[in-house]
C-alpha cells in the first residue's frame, strides 16, 4: 500500500459542558470563566489519524486553535499519538467565531505545506456546530466528507461510511480530504504514563495571525453571543412513593390520566 | 429584488416547508420576499408543498442530483448570487449542516446550525440556538448580513400562509466538479420510525440488564399507545435497539405529550433531546438521578418492579 503523507487534526480546548453551572439568580453560564477540556469527538479524530498513520505510514500533525489552555488539548493529541503540535494563536482569540477559526485553519494548512488527509470532529462539545470541517475545507477548495463512521484509507483517497439520520452513504473521495468523525469511528486509546510524560515535554509550534498573512479585521466576530442561560422548563415534581408498586402505578395512571395524556 | 429577501433550502421537503413558515412569520418588512429553492432530483410535488406553505417564488433548479456536498453548495451558490437574500434558512440536518458550512466557507457568510427560534429586526438577526451539548441557550446575534440560519427540525412552525400567485423560475448551471463519489446508499437498520412524531413515548435507558428484558418495555409502550425510545448506550452501544430510536443531542429530538423515562440517568446530552416534552415521567432506582430535575411524576423504584405493575395498571 502507498504510505500516506501527511496527517492533520484539529483539536478544540472548549468550555467542559459538565462542570459548566449557571448563576443561580440570572441562569445564565459566564463562558469566559468556565472550565475548559479538550472537545469529545476530537480525541476519536486524533486516534484516527494515528490509527491511519500506524497503518499507512505518514506523520500526523495536531493543530489547535485558541488562547493558551489549547496547549492542553495538544498535549492529549501527542499522548494518543500525534508526531507535531501547533498552536495557533494571537491577541482577541476569545472573539474568534467560527468563521475565524476556519479562516485560520485553512491558513494554517497552506502555512504548513498542505494535507493528505485531515480529521475534525463533526461537532464540537461546547458549540455542537458542524460547521468547521465543512466550512475550512470550502475555502480551500477541498473534498469534506462528514459524519464519517467508518474510514478507510485507499491509494489515492479515502472510503468512507458517512452516517445519515436515516441512512449511511458508502463515499469515496481523493486526496486531500477532510474528514469529520463522531464518537462511533473508534474508541480513543488511554495513553499510557510513558506517553504523558512524553507528550508534556513536546514543543509546541506557535503560530499567529500575521504569520499566516490575515489581518485582524479579517478575524472580527460575525456572530456574536448576546446570553448563554439554562433553559427553565418549570416541572411539576410530584413524588410518587411510600406504596407497593401496583398502588403507585395506579396513583401514576390516575395522574397521566388528569393531565390528559393517555390515549 | 429586495435587500431583506430569504432564501430557504432544505433536502427534506417537509422541512423546507416548514422554513418557508418561518421566515413568513417574520415581520413582512423585514422578510418582504420569501424564496424556496429546490436543487435537481426534488420530488415533483416539491414546488406546490412550498408555494402551499407560503413561499412567494419556488426556484428549480435543472441538472442531475447530486450527493456532494461541494456540487449541492456550488448549485446554491448560483441562486444565492442571482437572488441576493439577506437571510438564508437551510435545515439542521447532517446534510444541511455540512452544505450551510460548505456553502459559509465560499461565501464568506456568518453562520449558526442547531437554531430553535430567530427574530429579525430592525437592528439585525438575533437566533436562539442550543449550546454547551444542549445544556444551555445561546442567543447571537449577526455582526452582518447576509447571514445562514441552520434550523432544527421540529422548531415551531407558524400556520402557512399561500399567496395567490407563486412565482415559479428554473435555474440552469453548470455545476462544479464533484469532489467526492457516492458509492452507495443502504438504509439504516430498524430506521422506519419517526420518533420526533411520537405522541407518547417510552424511553429505557442502561437500567435495563438484557436485551431480552425490552419485552416488559415494549408491552408498557404498548399500554400507553407509545413508540419506544433509547438513550445512547442502547444503540450505540450495546445494540439493542437501531439508531431510530435513540433520543438526544446525536440522536433524535423529540417533543411528545408524554415522555416516560425508565432507567435512564438524565445525563445532559440526553436532556436536550427530551426537553420540549410535555409531561414527563421517570422510574428510577437512585433517588438522586439528574433526570427527576426534568420530571413531573417521579417514581424511586427498581424498573423491574414499576413497568410491570404499571402495564397491569394501564390495563385495568
Ligand atoms: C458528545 C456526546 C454526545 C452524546 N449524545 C447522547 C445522546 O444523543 N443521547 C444519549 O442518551 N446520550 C448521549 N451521550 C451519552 C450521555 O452522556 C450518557 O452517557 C447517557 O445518556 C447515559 O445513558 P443511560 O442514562 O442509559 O445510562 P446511565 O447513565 O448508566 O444510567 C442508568 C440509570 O439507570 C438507573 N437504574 C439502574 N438499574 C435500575 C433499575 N433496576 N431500576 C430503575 N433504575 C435503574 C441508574 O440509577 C441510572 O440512573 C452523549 C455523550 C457525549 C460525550
Ligand atoms: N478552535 C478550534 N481549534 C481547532 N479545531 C477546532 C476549533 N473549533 C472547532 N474545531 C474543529 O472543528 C470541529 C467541529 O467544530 P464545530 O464546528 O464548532 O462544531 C471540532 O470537533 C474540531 O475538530
Amino acid at each position: 500500500m502507498t504510505p500516506l503523507g501527511k496527517i492533520g487534526v484539529a483539536v478544540k480546548h472548549g468550555v467542559d459542558v459538565g462542570l459548566t453551572r449557571p448563576d443561580r439568580s440570572t441562569g445564565e453560564v459566564n463562558l469566559s470563566s468556565a472550565p475548559r477540556k479538550t472537545s469529545d469527538f476530537d480525541r476519536n479524530a486524533v486516534e484516527e489519524a494515528v490509527r491511519a498513520r500506524e497503518k499507512h505510514g505518514g506523520s500526523v500533525t495536531a493543530i489547535s486553535v485558541g488562547g493558551p489552555s489549547a496547549r492542553e488539548a495538544l498535549r492529549e493529541a501527542v499522548a494518543i499519538g500525534a508526531d507535531e503540535a501547533v498552536l495557533v494563536t494571537g491577541e482577541g482569540w476569545a472573539q474568534w467565531d467560527t468563521r475565524a477559526v476556519a479562516r485560520l485553519l485553512a491558513a494554517a494548512w497552506k502555512h504548513l505545506g498542505g494535507f493528505d488527509l485531515f480529521l475534525v470532529g463533526e461537532g464540537s462539545t461546547d458549540h455542537f456546530a458542524g460547521l468547521v470541517g465543512p466550512r475550512f475545507a470550502a475555502e480551500l477548495g477541498v473534498a469534506d466528507i462528514a459524519y464519517a463512521r467508518k474510514l478507510t484509507i485507499e491509494a489515492e483517497g479515502v472510503l468512507a461510511e458517512k452516517d445519515l439520520e436515516r441512512e449511511v452513504e458508502v463515499v469515496r473521495a481523493r486526496f486531500p480530504v477532510v474528514v469529520s468523525v463522531g464518537q462511533e469511528i473508534n474508541t480513543p486509546r488511554l495513553p499510557t504514563f510513558m506517553a504523558n510524560l512524553k507528550a508534556s515535554k513536546k514543543e509546541v509550534k506557535t503560530i499567529g495571525p500575521a504569520e499566516l498573512g490575515i489581518p485582524p479585521d479579517q478575524l472580527a466576530p460575525t456572530v456574536v453571543v448576546e446570553r448563554v442561560a439554562v433553559p427553565d422548563i418549570p416541572r411539576k415534581q410530584v413524588v410518587l412513593s411510600g406504596a407497593s408498586p401496583d398502588e403507585l402505578a395506579q396513583r401514576l395512571r390516575d395522574a397521566l390520566r388528569g393531565e390528559g395524556v393517555l390515549p | 429584488m429586495s435587500e431583506a429577501d430569504v432564501v430557504c433550502y432544505s433536502e427534506e421537503i417537509g422541512l423546507a416547508a416548514d422554513l418557508v413558515r418561518i421566515a413568513r412569520a417574520l415581520p413582512a418588512e423585514m422578510a418582504p420576499k420569501v424564496h424556496a429553492v429546490l436543487l435537481p432530483g426534488a420530488a415533483a410535488d416539491a414546488d406546490d408543498r412550498l408555494g402551499a406553505a407560503g413561499a412567494h417564488a419556488v426556484h428549480r433548479v435543472a441538472g442531475t442530483e447530486s450527493a456532494d456536498p461541494h456540487v449541492v453548495a456550488g448549485l446554491l451558490r448560483g441562486v444565492v448570487a442571482a437572488l441576493e437574500p439577506s437571510l438564508l434558512l437551510f435545515g439542521s440536518t447532517k446534510r444541511g449542516r455540512e452544505v450551510a458550512g460548505r456553502l459559509a466557507g465560499l461565501l464568506d457568510l456568518p453562520a449558526l446550525t442547531g437554531v430553535t427560534g430567530l427574530r429579525v429586526t430592525a437592528e439585525g438577526v438575533r437566533a436562539e440556538r442550543e449550546t454547551l451539548s444542549g445544556n444551555a441557550v445561546a442567543v447571537e446575534r449577526f455582526a452582518r448580513r447576509p447571514a445562514l440560519v441552520a434550523v432544527l427540525p421540529g422548531t415551531t412552525a407558524a400556520a402557512a400562509l399561500p399567496v395567490t400567485a407563486v412565482e415559479r423560475r428554473e435555474h440552469t448551471a453548470a455545476p462544479p466538479k464533484a469532489l467526492s463519489e457516492r458509492i452507495e446508499v443502504r438504509p439504516k437498520a430498524g430506521g422506519q420510525l419517526e420518533i420526533e412524531k411520537a405522541d407518547r413515548i417510552v424511553t429505557i435507558g442502561r437500567g435495563l440488564k438484557k436485551k431480552e428484558d425490552l419485552a416488559l418495555i415494549e408491552a408498557l409502550a404498548r399500554s400507553l399507545g407509545a413508540e419506544v425510545g433509547c438513550t445512547r448506550p442502547l444503540a450505540a452501544e450495546a445494540g439493542w435497539l437501531s439508531d431510530d430510536h435513540w433520543i438526544g443531542l446525536t440522536g433524535h429530538r423529540v417533543h411528545p405529550k408524554l415522555y416516560v423515562a425508565v432507567g435512564v440517568s438524565g445525563a445532559v446530552q440526553h436532556l436536550v433531546g427530551m426537553r420540549t416534552s410535555k409531561v414527563v415521567v421517570a422510574v428510577n432506582k437512585d433517588a438522586n438521578a439528574p433526570i427527576f430535575a426534568q420530571a413531573d411524576y417521579r417514581i424511586v423504584g427498581d424498573l423491574y418492579q414499576i413497568v410491570p405493575a404499571l402495564t397491569k395498571a394501564l390495563a385495568g
